[in-house]
């Protein structure tokens, strides 16, 4: 049984390490359903780093017992293992270790940081900028290149630049600050942070930063998606098309500093594309079943693990 | 009462306004209209030297000057967001990167497709 557990977590966190990520990220059928697909790289983000930590301690636990838990206090209250304990145990054991406490340790050091640089933004923009009279909640900051982003928290805040809003008509704007609404609503920003924490943690990995970066071209995606219900009229999908188009565009020119430019040249592409000629969305049953799939992914480590837990 | 958030913007405006130092009691007979105690000024100056906007001098009575021009803190805050640190991450969704002027060309040229096929 134990020997079994240990090699079907191994097998599947050398699936989820490169050939799940690898293929989902080159597959077409994300772009046709973001929320989808965003569920689907949750599962394989936490499944992942259940199944890699899982594997290391129930190989390096086995000589303590087959019980996860009672091995666990075993090892550390100092009692004698009841097989022989050969290197690669005590291997295994430092790897889930290390592991598990630079994946924790990173989310909250990259919560902490982001949160403390969020109020910074905040406490920044409150003070310099008056809100803006047209649009409640947003702040217009005084600056040529056209940009528009948001401040995620308890009191989310919405900023336009002076160069996004002279460059883009008032159907435009509309949907900027309707797509920057979505990602407000929806929380994208936690949708991100265990695909940083993988990013930092194992940056060897691959398909660590490709996970990432899927990740937030569909988050971009969703958010074109939610900006789209709230708009009217036929044209909205082309009115934002080119909001898009003009605020890429504009954002090579005056005021912008190195380093900035040909961030996700590819991703915007792809999200105009999407715009012009939405591909047909997943049929209910291929939905489901993608659902289904991510479901049963996060739910085949933890049930192993609990099995050997008590 | 005004709240301390729009108090802190009055004072940064007076400081932002002033040619040189200011000592809170110039500041509290400028804010006259708004009826502050010379105490509430000095905790709306502690709140702003705490979040690194304002520093004083030596003088006394200290008086007190905007680390930096309204313009400055744009442009610092739009040098994070535009720039490629770690701390971009914290701003998640600015709308769009930036692009190379080829994919830029490219960008438009289907645009305007789009736009002829439409009539």
């Amino acid at each position: 049984m134990l020997p079994a557990t240990a090699a079907s977590l191994a097998v599947l966190a050398v699936l989820l390490a490169w050939p799940v990520p690898a293929l989902v990220a080159r597959a077409r059928w994300p772009q046709r359903d973001p929320l989808v697909a965003l569920v689907c790289w949750q599962a394989i983000g936490l499944a992942g780093g259940l199944s890699m930590i899982g594997a290391l301690l129930v190989h390096g636990l086995a000589p303590w017992g087959d019980a996860l838990l009672p091995a666990g206090w075993a090892l550390l209250s100092g009692r004698p293992a009841a097989d022989a304990v050969r290197g690669d145990h005590w291997v295994a054991l430092t790897l889930a270790g290390v592991l598990a406490s630079e994946l924790v340790g990173v989310l909250l050091l990259s919560w902490l940081r982001t949160t403390r640089t969020r109020r910074r933004h905040r406490a920044m923009l409150e003070l310099v900028v008056q809100p803006s009279a047209g649009i409640p909640d947003t702040r217009l900051l005084e600056h040529p290149a056209p940009v528009a982003f948001c401040i995620p928290g308890a009191r989310p805040l919405l900023v336009l630049s002076s160069g996004i809003v002279a460059e883009l008509d008032d159907d435009q704007l509309a949907a900027v600050v309707a797509h920057e609404r979505a990602h407000l609503k929806e929380h994208h920003h936690l949708l991100l942070l265990p695909f940083v924490a993988w990013q930092a943690a194992l940056p060897v990995l691959p398909a660590a930063e490709r996970a990432h970066a899927a990740v937030r071209e569909l988050v971009e995606m969703r958010a074109d998606d939610v900006a789209l219900t709230s708009l009217d009229g036929p044209g909205a999908r082309r009115t934002l098309a080119r909001a898009i188009v003009a605020a890429a565009d504009g954002a090579g020119g005056a005021g912008v500093p190195d380093g900035a430019l040909a961030v996700g040249g590819a991703g915007v592409r792809a999200r105009v594309l999407r715009l012009l000629e939405p591909p047909d969305p997943l049929p209910p049953a291929a939905r489901w079943s993608a659902l289904v799939a991510a479901g049963l992914l996060l739910l085949l480590p933890t049930a192993l693990l609990l099995l050997l837990a008590g | 009462m005004a709240s301390l958030g729009e108090l802190e913007r009055a004072v940064m405006e007076r400081l932002w306004a002033a040619d040189g130092p200011v000592a809170a009691t110039t500041l509290r007979e400028e804010l006259g209209d708004r009826g502050v105690a010379l105490t509430t000024v000095h905790t709306v100056l502690t709140r702003l030297e705490q979040k690194g906007f304002v520093v004083h001098d030596d003088e006394r009575p200290r008086r007190f000057t905007a680390r930096a021009s309204r313009e400055e803190h744009a442009a610092e805050l739009m040098h994070e967001v535009l720039g490629s640190s770690a701390d971009r991450q914290a701003v998640l969704a600015r709308f769009v990167g930036g692009v190379d002027a080829d994919e830029a060309r490219l960008l438009r040229e289907l645009l305007a497709a789009v736009d002829n096929t439409a009539g």
